[in-house]
């Protein structure tokens, strides 16, 4: 079952390499670290990565993000093909020095909901205690310098991400709208719903019963300084019975 | 002199002519050729009288005993000056060359000026004598980014 779950976001430049001499977001990216190093503290067997890429699918675990693709420079090279919300979730557990077992699980980031959940479901249950580290971004339409210029749906969709993961609304997460998260260019919905579907337990016949639980949320960032949505957050399970 | 005193020692073909003069019809079978057996030679006699050779750089000397033209081919060919490994001063900012090359005045050669400054630095050129201090070293800084040889102060551009 998941024993602590976090939310990062997943811009290139969370890579301090990638930004040139100056650094763009420490802040963002120390509350990213704070949130993993948090996992950590939870003791899991195992870390789950989850993020969205080209297809639902499980990576090599000792994969990591080619940086030269952004930074040919760098000459860094990594994974050929290894999603961006995995790799930089796997940079974000080296940072923190995270040595143990970790698992990177790429969700379709077209996946509908109900794909999203079960998948999470089943990702809870592959140990007794498993961590979940959920990577993704907002809408990339917050203001008219946004990379998908501004959407005046965008701040209200983001929000109530920000709201269900600070309130544990798992339901909320698992009914947000997979035809407005595209328009908006969000990309962290599919993981985010993989995440609901790791911390509703109950509703998958190979989560082991443990009493029902209900998530308790942190928000550490909530920001769109470029116009794409950021959030970093911690949930707890917390037993209620 | 420079030994005695350990002070860095530039050897510039300056084309032999007293101080105040200018070039008089001067003719050159290969300028590029000239230029390295002149500095090259003043470098290793320089070498011989006991200079450090970490004080020593050489200078094609633009419009030194040479036309516009000879200031061009030695810019052109500046990498067979950095292929020897000593140092390359280049000292060419507001020179006659760069002003009949455009056609501009004294007050009008800051653009060439960097041009110049850039080709030579992507050739390898390490030292550069400036008049507008501040247009230099951004040129520069730039030719060092496109080298790799710098990393871009702040990118964010698309990897938000």
């Amino acid at each position: 079952m998941i024993v602590r779950a976090a939310v990062c976001p997943s811009p290139p430049l969370l890579a301090r390499d990638l930004t040139g001499r100056v650094d763009v977001l420490p802040e963002m990216r120390e509350a990213c670290a704070r949130a993993v190093s948090r996992l950590l503290a939870a003791s899991p067997e195992v870390v789950v990565i989850t993020g969205a890429g080209p297809a639902t699918a499980s990576w090599d675990p000792d994969g990591r993000l080619d940086l030269s693709r952004y930074a040919p420079a760098l000459r860094t090279h990594g994974k050929p093909g290894l999603p961006l919300s995995l790799g930089l979730g796997a940079m974000l557990l080296d940072m923190v020095g995270h040595a143990g077992p970790r698992r990177l699980q790429a969700v379709g980031e077209g996946a509908p909901a109900s794909e999203c959940v079960q998948l999470g479901a089943s990702l809870a249950g592959i140990a007794p205690r498993v961590a979940l580290l959920a990577v993704g971004d907002g809408s990339a339409r917050r203001s008219s310098a946004a990379p998908g210029h501004l959407d005046s749906r965008a701040a209200a969709f983001d929000a109530s991400v920000e709201r269900a993961l600070h309130d544990g609304d798992m339901a909320a997460l698992v009914s947000l709208d997979r035809e407005l998260a595209r328009d908006l260019l969000a990309t962290g919905r599919a993981a985010w719903q993989v995440l609901a579907g790791a911390l509703a337990n109950g509703d998958a016949p190979d989560v082991p019963r443990g009493g029902a639980t209900v998530p308790v949320g942190e928000i550490l960032y909530a920001d769109a300084p470029f116009g794409v949505g950021y959030l970093v957050a911690v949930l707890e399970p917390e037993r209620i019975s | 002199m420079a030994a005695e005193y350990d002070v860095g020692l530039v050897c510039s073909h300056a084309g032999g002519l007293p101080p105040r003069t200018r070039p008089f019809r001067v003719s050159y079978q290969d300028v590029m050729a000239e230029v390295l057996g002149h500095v090259l030679g003043l470098a290793e006699r320089a070498v011989r009288a006991g200079v450090e050779p970490a004080r020593i750089v050489i200078d094609p000397a633009h419009d030194f005993g040479k036309n516009s033209w000879h200031s061009l081919e030695i810019t052109r060919r500046l990498g067979e000056m950095t292929a020897t490994g000593w140092p390359v001063l280049l000292s060419a900012s507001h020179k006659d060359f760069i002003g009949e090359t455009l056609g501009a005045g004294i007050e009008d050669r800051l653009s060439g000026s960097l041009a110049v400054t850039a080709v030579a630095a992507w050739l390898g050129a390490r030292i550069f004598r400036a008049h507008n201090v501040t247009e230099t070293r951004q040129a520069l800084d730039v030719v060092a980014a496109l080298r790799g040889d710098l990393f871009p102060t702040r990118a964010v551009r698309g990897l938000a």
